[in-house]
């Protein structure tokens, strides 16, 4: 039967769309209450350590400190969200700390510098224990114990396996066998709001108001209540805006049970909002795992059988781990027509961040390791993969090994058309060089019984005074346009206009109980809930006006908002004047899954009513030269039953796809010791709007007929795909299988140049100071390094602490450096100030003063002085790319100042800030105390550590390389900079502006003045050539090049390197290799072949010297093209 | 909005940094100079339409116009604001009435959690601006600095092309 829906399938802007485009939506970062006081936390510096005192007293005693508490003051004890089995975390540390940034002790005072300097007094004393960083070495005999659970050997939070068939009859009588490792680490969800909360306790009732980043309203005061030991009808969890959740915002309920106890102590409001790198050492990050799939074939292409053995790595306690645990068995045991089926599964505690988790929760990763197997089935098979697919595809009917009754599927529908939509047949015929195809599919059960509590929901429909409706739901929009899909839900079953309806999420006093926006659950679920209330709410209204007209409840209707009696035009009533009539009242709709929950121990069992599939192919184009991958094009079909909100839906399919992007090709947390150290939004790599490929979304409409109006759940589903089409593609097209995310170009590229070599020479001999460095290198593991380290903690000078500088705003030149003078090395300058600022943040700067240079007129401006170009080394990027003057002059400096960060940082930060500026080495700004904080006495963390970013050539005691485009640009063009100080002015060579170390020769009470740029000889051809993961990131190599040509001949070539040395590198070999010749292909060959001449490199990073090889041929190539014939 | 702070909080003597013209409205500047306006705007003058989401210039959700120019507000110290013209998120829509920026991204359901969204109306207006016929690359460019997580920004880069006409790559 067809049905006319009038809501259902509409293309609808999200409700709160208006409050959202004018920036009107308070998110928990924008709640304030009065007498709202600011909160910290204090968080442990060791990786594993048992405190052995903890003093608040000093603390206490601070100015403006109104709150100090500790672990014991939580009379609840551990947080029991998973259940008590898994209870394995205080809300604050209790007698141990088991990962760096864990939680130990929390202030409030009424302002932030106050909380700073309280929490700066507070004393813990750590006897620091052995630490482990891997699930291998956490699961290895004599490991260190970080948690040891009854009925488990240590380190094991949970092991779950089982066998569903007979798995060992099928690898025994399979025709082929395929068996691989595949692994990842953790990323993050990277929510824009950071996880936040508000916490308001009004002790004269004993209510405890609370607004926070939560998913999960219901289970968050819950745990509230557990770990305060307050009753439930006590906490009140209030409505906000959500600034996104990806899992990020989950269940698990810090800071949010931190900022309640704060307040509850202190009495008074409290806010806590987590800075960026706290949200990236603490938060929740998804789980890296380690994944051993094999897969029996028969002869035929059938699936036998599949075997997966797993560890999913916990960090140091259990949030959402168990969920990683069944994401890998479900799919195992689900994905494909496969016979028998089984996996061992272990969640492995170590000393690092807990796993929380991520959209997909697991599932992109282990669906990538089983479709790369079914691509390497395929070509064992000699098979085309679509069409091998199609032939293991699931159907209808089909029982799983695991017991899932499979109702409605389109995976063989959404296989075509992806295959169509991307021209599969007609592509995979007429390969081209390094560009290839890819395809993946999944399934999704929509949705099971997931928790203890079933998976219910509430939705509430009020009718209010005015005759307006408001539907009440404690799910919590986080984006997801959730809010505005339920009130579809509910409009198409009451038949009213969707105007007058109104959505209260969150709120747990005014709306009714639900679990919460996870697993893809609230469009199954509480859209069903939504359903049932519109359903009551007409069968309420009726019967009220029934008994108002004393007739018949079947005689009375209501539709389109308006009750009256069967034919009769006198006996009608509006919204609003029912509610006039008959008073506000409230229904509760109610759902359950009525499912019986899964063998918690096996996952065993048929436990959701409907499962989701979809299809996900991708073509790619390879760079081979540099490893980059473009995205040609995505098509993602999905069978998601009947569509809600196309709108919504398909960008919620955008963004989940270029979150696989992120995860397959960049994103990534680098731990260094347990602790991540790419802590920023430009060290982790998160996907820009450059990185946003074509794609093209269809659905495969199902209806299934358990669904609300025949919808399946959806918000995981488009991630689930992308990361294996998209690594299957860069297989296709590369002919080379990667076994661990993400597939960076630097991956890529290693394994291109291992394969086909050959590898550019990079002779370090030429260089004699190398013969030292190695020798101190190969020093590094067993001896440098722990001495230095222990030294450098002794007696180094220790990494300098975040303080409030003093600004002085000189009026002129003079004035400026007459403080400069004066203040010396306590002072910095600032210009634009987006470095220092930051690196202020980070602990790299603490000046006492800070003297601000940016009005000084001397200082900005660009002019003709004779024949050089003056640029004031205050003017800022922007205004050099718009001056007529560097077009004209010197078409570098607009060609390749461009590639400098952000449209809004080049409008800020200047040419002299950005020549100035600090490295941007993640172990100096995480910060370590390296050699760049505390000197001779500390170690370089690079030589050990993750070294993917770091200097190639000229690297001593710091590894860190220039990463100022300026720099390298500036040596090309051959300019000179002029300096001063009270005493006089002095000019000097950028090549001699940068100790080897990277440092500038500035001295303390010195300014930058002016940039020289000489405008004769001029070089006919100028170009800056970068490689860096997005235009304006850090190079991880670029070449500037100015070239002089004496008719076809090459009379004058100055090349300078950027990213891959301490300082802007002159490219000697290079350029000699120029000189008096044709730029011929040879020529360049030759030349390019020498660009690495001298270099040594790191463990991470020696991919560095074909990139580097790489760009300086495509470099000399536009040269080449543009030589005077 | 007019002369809020100086409502609010009086004649700022000493710690009067000057004025600045905030959304059409003359506003005082005042407290610690080197505060970055972002703070300045949401705590002082309860303009909290201004995201912070790194407060370190690497996300773009702080993003306001400083005599029309597009900049990070968390890394602008509040002195160098003084006599400029300053227009926030909270100055685009007018009486009730969307900008065409607000109504195209409206319509396109370019964002989600909405979070990144007055940054992003910000750096489309800069862009725009400047240049009302941008190519793929300009619109691309233009908005680098801003990170959506949830969008993808596929529906993001449809409502800018639609303001400008359809832009060709």
């Amino acid at each position: 039967v067809t049905r006319h829906f009038r809501h259902i399938g509409r293309r609808m802007a999200s409700l709160d769309a208006d409050e959202k485009v004018t920036g009107q939506l308070a998110y928990t970062h924008d709640i304030t209450r009065p007498g709202m006081l600011t909160g910290l936390i204090l968080r442990s510096p060791h990786a594993h350590a048992r405190i052995l005192s903890l003093d608040l007293e000093a603390a206490r005693a601070m100015p403006g400190v109104r709150a100090v508490i500790c672990g014991a003051d939580f009379v609840g004890g551990q947080y029991v969200n998973f259940g008590p089995v898994y209870a394995d975390r205080y809300p604050l540390a209790v007698g141990l700390v088991r990962h760096k940034g864990e939680e130990v002790a929390a202030v409030a005072a009424d302002t932030l510098p106050q909380a700073r300097a309280a929490l700066a007094m507070i004393r813990v004393e750590y006897e620091i224990l052995p630490s482990v960083f891997s699930t291998a070495g956490a699961l290895a005999a004599n490991a260190p114990v970080i948690h040891a659970k009854a009925g488990l050997p240590p380190n094991i939070a949970q092991h779950s396996a089982a066998k569903f068939g007979d798995v060992d009859a099928a690898f025994a009588s399979a025709a082929l066998v395929v068996k691989g490792t595949f692994s990842h680490g953790a990323v993050a969800p990277i929510c824009l709001e950071t996880n936040a909360v508000v916490a308001d306790f009004d002790a004269a009732t004993g209510i405890l108001q609370v607004w926070a980043g939560t998913q999960a309203p219901f289970f968050a005061r819950k745990e509230i209540a557990h770990v305060l030991g307050l009753e439930l009808e006590k906490v009140i969890i209030r409505s906000s805006g959500i600034g996104g959740g990806f899992g990020g915002k989950s269940q698990s309920p810090e800071p949010i049970a931190i900022g309640c106890l704060l307040s509850v102590r202190a009495r008074r409001p409290v806010r806590i909002a987590l800075d960026r790198r706290e949200e990236f050492i603490a938060g929740k990050t998804d789980h890296a795992k380690t994944m051993t799939v094999s897969t029996a074939v028969a002869a035929d292409g059938r699936l036998l059988g599949r075997y997966t053995e797993y560890h999913v790595d916990n960090g140091a306690y259990t949030l959402m781990g168990p969920a990683y645990i069944s994401a890998v068995r479900q799919r195992t045991c689900n994905l494909y027509r496969v016979g028998a089926a089984g996996f061992d599964g272990k969640l492995v505690y170590t000393n690092k961040v807990p796993g929380g988790s991520y959209r997909g929760m697991g599932a992109p990763q282990i669906i990538w390791a089983i479709e790369s197997q079914i691509d390497e089935i395929a070509r064992h098979l000699g098979r085309d993969r679509l069409e091998y697919r199609l032939s293991i595809a699931n159907q209808a009917g089909d029982q799983t090994p695991m017991g899932w009754q499979i109702g409605t599927c389109g995976l063989t529908e959404c296989l075509t058309e992806a295959g169509q939509r991307i021209g599969w047949a007609e592509k995979s015929r007429n390969p081209k060089p390094w560009r290839g195809l890819g395809i993946a599919a999944m399934i999704n059960p929509s949705v099971g019984v997931l928790y203890p509590e079933g998976n219910f929901a509430h939705v509430s429909l009020e009718l209010r005074r005015d005759g307006r409706i408001l539907l009440g739901t404690q799910t919590a929009d986080c984006g997801t346009s959730q809010n505005t899909v339920l009130a579809q839900y509910a409009a198409e079953a009451m038949d009213v206009d969707i105007g007058c309806i109104d959505v209260l999420h969150m709120d747990t006093e005014n709306a009714p109980d639900d679990l919460g926006s996870a697993a893809s659950r609230v469009t199954f679920v509480s859209g069903a809930a939504a359903i049932r209330a519109g359903e009551m709410f007409v069968e309420e209204i009726c019967r009220r006006l029934a008994m108002r007209w004393n007739v018949d409840p079947k005689e009375v209707e209501f539709r389109d908002g308006v009750g009256g009696v069967r034919g009769d035009n006198a006996r009608r009533l509006d919204l609003a004047e029912i509610a006039a009539a008959e008073g506000p009242f409230k229904i509760v709709g109610r759902h359950d899954i009525h499912m019986p929950r899964a063998d918690p121990k096996t996952g065993y069992g048929h436990y959701a009513p409907a499962y989701g599939f979809g299809a996900l192919a991708a073509e790619v184009e390879v760079d081979p030269a540099t490893g980059a991958v473009r995205i040609v094009k995505i098509v993602s079909v999905q069978d998601m039953g009947r569509v809600i909100n196309p709108i919504a839906l398909e960008g919620q399919m955008h963004g989940g796809i270029v979150q696989g992007i992120g995860m397959v090709l960049q994103e990534e947390l680098v731990f260094d010791d347990g602790e991540p150290v790419n802590t920023s939004l430009i060290s982790y790599k998160v996907p820009r709007i450059s990185e946003t490929p074509d794609i093209e979304l269809a659905f495969v409409e199902t209806h299934d007929p358990t669904g609300p109006f025949g919808a399946k759940a959806g918000g995981e589903h488009p991630i689930n795909m992308t990361v294996a089409a998209i690594a299957n593609a860069i297989t296709d097209a590369t002919g080379i299988q990667f076994n661990t995310l993400p597939i960076t170009p630097g991956k890529i590229l290693n394994a291109i140049v291992a394969r086909d070599g050959p590898r550019p020479a990079a002779q370090p001999w030429r260089r004699p100071y190398n013969l030292e460095v190695a020798a101190a290198r190969a020093l590094y593991p067993d001896v440098l390094f722990p001495a230095l380290k222990r030294l450098g903690e002794k007696v180094g000078r220790p990494v300098k602490g975040a303080a409030q500088p003093e600004m002085l705003v000189p009026d002129s030149l003079s004035a400026a450096l007459s403080m400069l003078e004066l203040h010396g090395p306590d002072a910095k300058v600032m210009a634009g100030g987006t470095d220092l600022q930051v690196g202020m943040k980070q602990g790299v700067y603490a000046p006492r003063t800070l003297i601000d240079i940016s009005g000084l007129s001397e200082l900005r401006g660009i002019s003709i002085e004779g024949d050089y170009l003056r640029i004031g080394a205050g003017t800022t990027i922007s205004a050099i790319l718009s001056s007529p003057l560097t077009a004209g002059h010197v078409p570098l400096l607009k060609q390749g100042l461009s590639h400098i960060a952000t449209r809004q940082i080049r409008n800020m930060a200047t040419l002299g800030g950005d020549l100035c500026q600090e490295k941007r080495c993640w172990f100096f700004r995480a910060p370590k105390q390296c050699y760049k904080h505390g000197g001779a006495t500390c170690p370089c963390y690079a030589v050990l550590g993750d070294s993917r970013h770091h200097s190639i050539m000229g690297a001593g005691r710091c590894a860190a390389p220039c990463v100022a485009d300026a720099a390298p640009i500036l040596v090309a063009l051959g300019a000179t900079l002029v300096a001063a100080n009270t005493k006089g002015m002095r000019t000097i060579g950028i090549e001699d502006f940068y100790r080897w170390s990277g440092e500038t020769v500035l001295q303390a009470d010195e300014l930058l003045l002016w940039v020289h740029v000489p405008l004769t000889p001029v070089a006919q051809f100028q170009h800056f050539e970068k490689f860096a993961q997005w235009r304006g990131d850090f190079a991880e190599a670029s070449v500037a090049a100015a070239i002089r040509f004496d008719g076809p001949v090459v009379a004058e070539a100055r090349l300078s390197f950027g990213g891959v040395a301490p300082l802007p590198m002159r490219a000697s070999p290079v350029e000699a290799a120029l000189i008096g010749r044709r730029l011929l292909p040879d020529a360049i060959v030759e030349a390019a072949g020498c660009c690495a001449r001298g270099a040594l490199p790191l463990r991470d990073n020696a991919v560095k010297i074909p990139l580097l090889q790489a760009i300086v041929t495509r470099c000399l190539a536009l040269a080449a093209e543009n030589s005077p014939a | 909005l007019k002369s809020l702070a100086s409502e609010i909080h009086g004649v700022q003597d000493a710690s009067t940094l000057g004025i600045a013209s905030i959304n059409g409205a003359e506003v005082v500047l005042y407290g610690d100079p080197g505060r970055p306006v972002a703070f300045f705007l949401r705590e002082e003058l309860g303009l909290r339409g201004t995201k912070i989401g790194c407060g370190s210039g690497e996300c773009g959700a702080c993003t306001i116009l400083v005599d029309g120019v597009a900049v990070c507000s968390c890394l602008l110290p509040l002195h160098r604001v003084r006599n400029a013209s300053i227009l926030t998120i909270e100055g685009m829509a007018s009486e009730g009435l969307l900008h065409p920026i607000q109504t195209a991204l409206k319509e396109h359901g370019a964002f989600q959690c909405g979070f990144c969204m007055p940054g992003m109306v910000m750096s489309i207006h800069a862009l725009l601006q400047d240049n009302p016929t941008p190519s793929e690359q300009d619109i691309r460019d233009a908005l680098q600095g801003n990170v959506c997580r949830c969008s993808g920004y596929v529906k993001l880069l449809e409502a800018v092309r639609s303001l400008c006409g359809g832009a060709t790559s």
